[in-house]
């Protein structure tokens, strides 16, 4: 812990860091400089790839192998960068995009020289308009300063780098929702294959990268694989940034080794939690990655450790801290009505899936639940999502991280909010459990239903009192 | 030999054809379920109703490996040792997830919607579903719209399959519909101002919606269609011949669907076709006995009297040594005009038979479906076939010259027939017309009239020719006679007829064949078909009289059997089903 050197927010504290001038005189674009004069491209990505770099958006597929699926005889590469952050509680790529421009953009232009890309798109988060603003500003800057455009370096490598800005979708952040997006349509995912490395944006190879890993890049050049890998676990290796909020003393963005604990993360970083009360649950890495109760605090917080307790992966790394003055179906409340709102109506299991979850949570959380509840919403969430292959991305799998986890880790508390909150008229009616069960339904029995048929008489008889 | 693996029998893989597992299994007679797949739109797998267990078996060990996940039908490509299960436990209890889940928000109004009974949910409901649910939530109700002057939207009923977003971007490439919202609260919809209207194949996405959603307003809860009997045709509106299904309940037509043929029109026809049937059938305006000009009226008299009356009076022309002459129109089946030139050039040999006005409007459009722009999803399965909607309004021009230039040699044009007329070297005209539209106006009846001394007019309709005739003769409308069509692209294709013959009319056919005094009762059009086939070189493709389903080109060097071969795979939402096609 004591020898770790923050290589990603070196740059953080240091006066007007964002301006070429200061980012160039602490080093920058060294490493870009030594890899587009000095390096064979394919010897760019057998670096990359030897370091065991893993994609830190969220899935954390490796980086280097990405690059290599791309077809050998590619005329054209698009690089597409993915700045749409929008898991909720995540803002690592908002501070390197907003503190340090230029080592992202010297990220993408090593990344571009390996893959051969001659174009890069860069896709921000709606919400954020300054980070827009900021980094079109270090993309000007680099433009004039020859770190972009025509002939770099002398050595006749072009690069554009584009901004696009969302539209404020979640589901943009989905590699293909994002190129979808970008093309200008609904950002709705692709099926796969093919992947996006053979026919992506525009129907040309494409590499999607997430910001904070081609923000490694240029470290990973300057310094080697070896440096990379002496950081972290052993399967997760380098820097990374994490992000605390939620119920802390305070919310902090902090790099760290890769498999630092949550407690650590909380005690060391955040300064506790809030109020001096105890932690309940903490969600490791952005919300659809699923729950930690308090006795899991002490996971690693790497790519490999998560899968112990339950959890889906690390994520985007961003822990939420939930203190033990809240119920956990508040949480659930969120989480599911965040997917629901989220989910883009694409596969028929998540867009009626993540509806009827959240409907099922918001019952309960008024008062109409009913025990059998959580037994339907677990067998349902347990068939969501593309580990068992019933939706294109992973949106679903997100939604139906958080209800396992709270289910199997906090079902006691649930099964008693549902017995101590029972609302009356806040649950089904007795019509719609018979319709839902199947039974036969006497309409003139169940309540006013509808008004009681008049009399039977044939159709003209003379006393019909109507006729 | 490629050879795939389903459900635990070997099948070989059928060689020069790229096929999805859907089409493979129904190729051998295992349905795989599917809402969102079309085989002319490309792959979104977003339905996912189609999915199976997926897995390879090594060509050395012959050891078979699943893969741990289901995987959709529609994506999946049907290569040498792939493994599909369709049937096993897993993929049954994922059937059963997604009907359940698709129900969630759907209305269950199937006694008010006109879907029902040719309905995808509720066919796979009762396979694949479950009688009760789960759901005890509020259901998301969602008002009905319109997004043309002929198609109503009930988005209630949606299930979100996108075929009909994809066929306006992808076949018609004008993008009209849109998905609009998120999540459950996604809806079709049309941008303000925008509308289904101009789009001249709209009608299509009523065919393509697999549940009730989107509804032809035409048709509107008018019939069950349970009820309905569905008949093979082909459209008349123009050369390109579309494979249409002609559905009537009681003798009355309800509805025109298209058929699918792969050579022609793929699964489209454009709404001029299909809501041209109300013009054939509109019933004031058809001739309903046959009529002989006595004094200045015309009388109603029996058929047969009016058919020996035609036949005095042409034969009296060739005794006094005028000239007959026949008007053979584009809309006669190549069978009614190969007899009509028979009876004709059998009476004189000096006989002028002269093709009929074929009329023409607008210009070609072709809607030809780009693989690699517009399309939504994957596109590596399709084949695209583009659609064209003709100028030339009619349906067997080229069958009708064909058979002229067979019968006489060369073929004389309707222009140089009037000149004739107008010269006075006609003596007897006889006039077969079948046409839905007026082709003939006033002032050149008036001439025709004044210059031929016996005219005959056979027709399905009173046009302004019939006022003047001697002889009228009623015949048949499209959906009345069966016979085939040489459409646009010399493809020859039967129509059979949808309806009886009308009370007071014969069947073209029919009449020509009284006239020819054919012996062996009513004509069969494949009996004539057979006896030109064998008469004509040009008609050899229709040898024995039986046209394949999917039509034969003429032209001997294009009936390679690939191109009058059957297709793949045909959507079960168009193929007539069940009941209705019994009757």
């Amino acid at each position: 812990m004591a020898t770790f050197e923050p290589v990603l927010t070196r740059n953080w504290n240091v006066p007007d860091a964002r301006s070429l001038k200061v980012y160039e005189s602490r080093g920058g674009y060294q490493a870009a400089r030594k890899a587009l004069t000095t390096m064979d491209p394919d010897a760019v990505v057998n670096l990359v790839k030897d370091s065991e770099l893993r994609g830190r958006g969220g899935a954390g597929f490796p980086c280097g192998l990405k690059w290599t699926f791309l077809p050998k005889d590619r005329k054209e590469t698009l690089m597409c960068v993915n700045g749409d952050e929008s898991e909720p509680a995540t803002f690592n790529n908002r501070y390197l995009l907003e503190r340090d421009p230029h080592m992202f953009l010297e990220g993408i232009l090593i990344s571009c020289f390996a893959t051969r890309a001659s174009t890069s798109y860069v896709y921000l988060r709606f919400e954020y308009i300054e980070a827009t603003r900021i980094i079109e500003e270090a993309i000007a800057e680099a433009r004039a300063a020859g770190h972009l455009g025509k002939n770099i370096y002398g050595t006749g490598f072009n690069l554009d780098v584009w901004v696009h800005r969302g539209a404020g979708a979640y589901i943009c952040g989905e590699e293909t929702g994002l190129i979808e997006s970008l093309e200008g349509k609904r950002g709705w995912p692709r099926i796969k294959p093919p992947f996006p490395a053979i026919e992506g944006a525009f129907r040309k190879p494409t590499v999607v990268n997430n910001i904070e890993t081609l923000c490694c890049v240029p470290h990973i050049v300057e310094r080697g694989a070896a440096w990379f890998k002496s950081i972290g676990t052993p399967k997760s290796y380098g820097p990374k940034l994490y992000t605390v909020s939620g119920h802390v003393e305070k919310q902090v963005c902090v790099e760290l080794p890769l498999g630092v604990t949550c407690r650590e993360l909380i005690d060391d970083h955040a300064g506790g939690v809030w109020k001096g009360r105890k932690a309940k649950a903490a969600v490791p890495g952005g919300i659809s990655m699923g729950l930690l109760s308090a006795d899991e605090l002490d996971t690693p917080l790497d790519f490999e450790s998560l899968r112990k307790p339950g959890c889906l992966g690390l994520g985007t790394a961003a822990v939420t801290v939930i203190d033990d003055h809240t119920p956990i179906i508040d949480y659930l409340v969120n989480t599911s009505r965040f997917f629901a709102h989220e989910s883009c109506g694409q596969c028929t299991p998540c867009r009626e899936g993540t509806g009827w979850m959240s409907k099922t949570i918001h019952r309960i959380k008024n008062g109409g639940g009913r025990i059998e509840d959580l037994d339907v919403m677990l067998h349902l969430a347990e068939n969501l999502g593309i580990i068992p292959g019933t939706t294109i991305c992973g949106l679903a799998d997100g939604a139906a991280w958080p209800i396992k986890n709270a289910l199997a880790k906090f079902r006691p508390e649930l099964e008693e909010y549902i017995r101590t909150h029972q609302t009356p008229g806040a649950g089904p009616t007795p019509l719609q459990l018979d319709v839902a069960a199947g039974r036969r339904v006497d309409l003139f029995q169940v309540g006013n239903a509808i008004a009681a048929p008049p009399p039977a008489a044939a159709l003209h008889s003379p006393g019909r009192p109507d006729a | 030999m490629a050879t795939i693996l389903i459900n635990g029998t070997e099948y070989p893989i059928p060689e020069g054809e790229k096929l999805n597992a859907i089409q493979m299994a129904k190729r051998v007679g295992v349905e795989i379920p599917y809402y969102c797949w079309h085989p002319s739109l490309s792959v979104v797998a977003n339905c996912r109703m189609c999915e199976v267990e997926v897995g390879s078996k090594d060509p050395k060990t012959g050891e078979v490996k699943m893969m741990p996940k289901l995987v959709p039908g529609c994506q999946t490509p049907a290569k040498d040792g792939t493994v599909l299960v369709t049937d096993s436990a897993k993929v049954q209890e994922h059937q059963r997830m997604i009907m359940e889940l698709l129900l969630l928000n759907h209305p269950l109004d199937c006694p008010v919607c006109d879907q029902a009974g040719e309905c995808g949910l509720q066919d796979y409901s009762y396979e694949h579903g479950q009688s009760n649910h789960r759901f005890v939530e509020e259901r998301i109700v969602n008002p009905r719209k319109d997004v043309s002057d002929l198609i109503q939207l009930n988005q209630d009923r949606c299930i979100m399959c996108t075929r009909c977003v994809r066929f306006t971007r992808e076949i018609t490439q004008t993008a009209e519909l849109q998905v609009m919202r998120r999540g459950n609260h996604a809806e079709i919809a049309t941008f303000p101002g925008v509308s289904l209207d101009d789009n001249p194949l709209a009608g299509n996405v009523v065919d393509l919606c697999p549940v009730g959603a989107l509804l032809d307003k035409d048709f509107l809860h008018k019939q069950r269609v349970w009820f309905l009997a569905k008949h093979d045709s082909v459209c008349t509106h123009c050369s390109t011949g579309c494979n249409i299904s002609v559905e009537e309940n009681k003798g009355k037509i309800w509805r025109v669907k298209p058929r699918n043929n792969p050579h022609v029109n793929d699964y489209w026809i454009c709404d001029e076709g299909r809501y041209g049937y109300k013009d054939d059938s509109a019933p004031d305006d058809l001739l309903e006995a046959m009529y002989v000009l006595k004094g200045d009226d015309h009388v109603a008299v029996a058929i047969d009297e009016a058919v020996r009356l035609v036949d005095r009076g042409l034969k009296q022309a060739v005794i006094g040594g005028r000239t007959v002459a026949g008007v053979l129109s584009p809309f006669l089946t190549v069978e009614e005009a190969y007899l009509m030139a028979t009876y004709l050039k059998g009476m004189t040999s000096d006989a002028v038979l002269a093709v009929g006005p074929v009329p023409a409007r607008g210009e070609d459009r072709t809607f030809s479906p780009d693989k690699s722009a517009g399309r939504s999803g994957d596109t590596s399965f399709l084949a695209p076939r583009p659609f064209t909607i003709h100028a030339e309004k009619a349906p067997n021009a080229r069958g009708v010259r064909a058979v002229i230039e067979h019968v006489q040699g060369a073929v004389v044009e309707y222009d140089e027939l009037l000149r004739k007329v107008e010269a006075g070297e006609v003596g007897a005209l006889y006039v077969a017309s079948g046409s839905p539209t007026d082709w003939i106006d006033e002032p050149t009846a008036a001439k025709v009239r004044e210059k031929v001394a016996f005219l005959v007019v056979q027709d399905s309709r009173v046009g302004a020719l019939a006022h003047k005739a001697d002889v009228v003769l009623a015949g048949g409308t499209y959906a009345e006679k069966a016979g085939s069509y040489v459409n646009a692209d010399g493809r020859i294709q039967y129509a059979g007829a949808s309806l009886p013959p009308r009370d007071g009319s014969l069947p073209d056919l029919d009449l020509f064949a009284v006239l020819l005094d054919r012996p062996g009762g009513p004509a069969r059009s494949s009996d004539v078909l057979a006896e030109l086939a064998e008469a004509a070189p040009a008609f050899a493709a229709a040898k024995g009289g039986t046209l394949p389903l999917y039509g034969a080109t003429l032209e001997a060097s294009a009936s390679s059997p690939r191109e009058n071969g059957p297709p793949p795979f045909v959507d079960a939402w168009y193929a007539a089903m069940g009941a209705a096609k019994a009757r």
